[in-house]
């Protein structure tokens, strides 16, 4: 057999991919009002301080609590919180 | 519920996949609206998310577990090419083919033959998993413990021993490259962030002779088999154990030149003034360990020669010529410290370290100036870097740096907001933030990596 003709097995060079569990969203809310929504917010202010204020005058019905950073990295809830929030608005930006 | 620009829809589809929640909703918010009218087009949309029913789909779960077979082509050599060559359109916002397994560039094929030459370049067993070999901080959410696999990015994926000889094999490298290679896959091979990130990587210790790097004239441009091949590693790793794609994952704006082929230097140690340590010792090793420090986001690009050659010989010799007149040594020979030249403008548009690449003359210059130690450079860099609060207030990155001028001013123990204007603050954080690195030709020339000191990793654990 000419070489050009020879077979050869090359090696695949991508990384290895864990399995991933894969979770169905969380159940959603029938109404927002009365309910306890935490809004976790980082980042771009130019977008962040809007909508915030919007989301409070839009919606007084709500219970917004608010944990804000300016950082790329949302300030985690706390183990009581992530009990007692009904919901979460995590916006990232930068 | 995400929010995030629609020229990051496959980012954000792909980092939801990989967080185990394909079908996460989210839409777009725009980058030119201002604030208000932009949350007015979408805050509905965003109740309506967190109320609308789950889809059946939505409702989903199981396990993505995607194919990943050891031989990925059985073929002849030039079909193989073709194989390795193959592009993937990629749409907005790139709209158009980028190589799925290369650089863009032809690549060595590797054959189950050359992979297993390329190994005999280490002591370390094929399917030994890349972990990491110290304790490092963690980042984005990820514990990073020694001990751990190494999570190469963006993808989070792992490798082996063998999948980084793979990537040294279609790189062009040689077995006594694989050890070099090996050490820089510790660093995860990052692609920075969305503006303008470049990575480069630099050898010091004994390695950069064994290797025969070029540490001379054009060290930083192509023709070594060493310098080239090395750098392009970094890049075939980042695409292919961290399955880094411009515009899915990989968001630099307008990528980088450094990037292209990749960068890999290193260190003149013989053109060291004396006393001054080499990057390695720098780094916490001893001088006759082999190291390669990985900067992984050099956001301010390259910085050329400021002054010409001619110009910088005829101040240090007999003080003439305009750089003598700037410092007023008109007619005063050398020793003068050059570096005057170009502080306190290098800060001028960005925060931060910089990496100076100067040749073994400049360095011996700033020796007889007076610096005895490199240490000695950079606390005088530092202490330059200092700006009234009122000057420091109108950059950009600080904002964020600081978390909105929320916390406290590292120097003086008070709140930001308690100080006054004319308080003086560095844009660097630490003496140690800049780098100096001896390399180069004769011609007088420093040139300026816009990112201070990388990461050292060990190249001797893994001969």
């Amino acid at each position: 057999m000419a070489e050009k003709d020879t077979m050869y097995k090359c090696l695949n060079p991508v990384g290895i991919q864990v399995p991933v569990d894969i979770f169905p969203l969380a159940p959603r809310l029938d109404s927002l009002d009365g309910k306890t929504i935490c809004l976790s917010i980082c980042g771009e202010p130019d977008i962040t301080i809007p909508l915030e204020k919007r989301l409070k005058s839009d919606y007084p019905d709500v219970n917004w609590t608010t944990k804000k950073s300016y950082t790329p990295y949302p300030v985690q809830l706390s183990d009581e919180e992530m009990k007692t929030c009904d919901g979460l608005i995590e916006g990232v930006a930068w | 519920m995400t929010i995030d620009f629609e020229d990051q829809d496959n980012m954000v589809k792909q980092e939801a996949l990989t967080q185990g929640v394909p079908n996460a909703r989210y839409i777009h918010s725009s980058r030119t609206l201002p604030g208000p009218e932009d949350v007015d087009n979408w805050i509905k949309q965003v109740i309506e998310a967190m109320t609308r029913p789950l889809t059946e789909k939505e409702k989903e779960s199981g396990r993505w577990a995607p194919p990943q077979p050891r031989v990925l082509f059985e073929g002849t050599l030039e079909e193989a090419e073709t194989f390795y060559q193959q592009t993937k359109d990629i749409p907005f916002p790139v709209d158009a083919p980028l190589a799925v397994y290369t650089d863009g560039f032809p690549i060595r094929v590797p054959t189950e033959k050359r992979v297993r030459e390329m190994l005999t370049g280490t002591s370390h067993k094929p399917d030994e998993i890349i972990t990491y070999l110290s304790d490092r901080p963690p980042s984005r959410g990820r514990e990073r413990n020694k001990g751990n696999p190494v999570l190469f990015q963006p993808m989070n994926w792992t490798a082996t021993v063998e999948k980084v000889a793979i990537n040294a094999v279609m790189a062009g490298c040689k077995p006594e490259h694989l050890p070099v290679v090996l050490a820089i896959a510790q660093s995860e091979c990052g692609t920075g962030t969305t503006n303008f990130p470049s990575q480069a990587v630099c050898l010091s210790g004994p390695i950069v002779k064994e290797i025969r790097m070029n540490t001379g004239v054009g060290h930083l441009g192509p023709g070594s088999t060493a310098n080239g091949p090395i750098g392009r590693a970094y890049q075939l790793m980042a695409i292919n154990l961290g399955g880094a794609v411009p515009g899915v994952n990989r968001m630099g704006c307008h990528g980088s030149p450094l990037n292209n082929g990749g960068t890999c230097y290193a260190e003149n140690a013989d053109g060291l003034p004396p006393g001054w340590e080499g990057l390695n010792e720098e780094l916490g090793f001893k001088k006759d360990e082999s190291v390669v420090m990985v900067q992984e986001n050099i956001g301010g690009g390259v910085q050329g020669s400021q002054f010409s050659p001619g110009g910088y010989r005829a101040f240090q010799k007999s003080g003439h010529g305009g750089i003598a007149r700037r410092f007023d040594v008109k007619g005063k020979p050398g020793p003068h410290n050059w570096l005057e030249y170009i502080v306190p403008d290098l800060w001028a548009t960005r925060e931060g370290g910089f990496t100076f690449i100067m040749v073994p003359e400049m360095a011996r210059h700033l020796y007889d100036f007076g610096f005895k130690t490199k240490d000695e450079v950079y606390d005088w860099l530092y202490k330059q870097s200092f700006e009234p609060l009122k000057r420091y207030r109108n950059r950009s990155w600080p904002d964020r740096s600081n978390n909105g001028w929320m916390g406290i001013e590292r120097t003086s123990g008070k709140y930001w907001k308690e100080l006054s204007d004319d308080y003086m603050v560095p844009v660097i954080n630490d003496p140690s933030d800049n780098c100096i690195i001896i390399a180069g030709g004769e011609e007088e020339a420093c040139v300026q990596l816009g990112g201070g000191r990388g990461t050292a990793y060990s190249i001797d654990v893994w001969r």
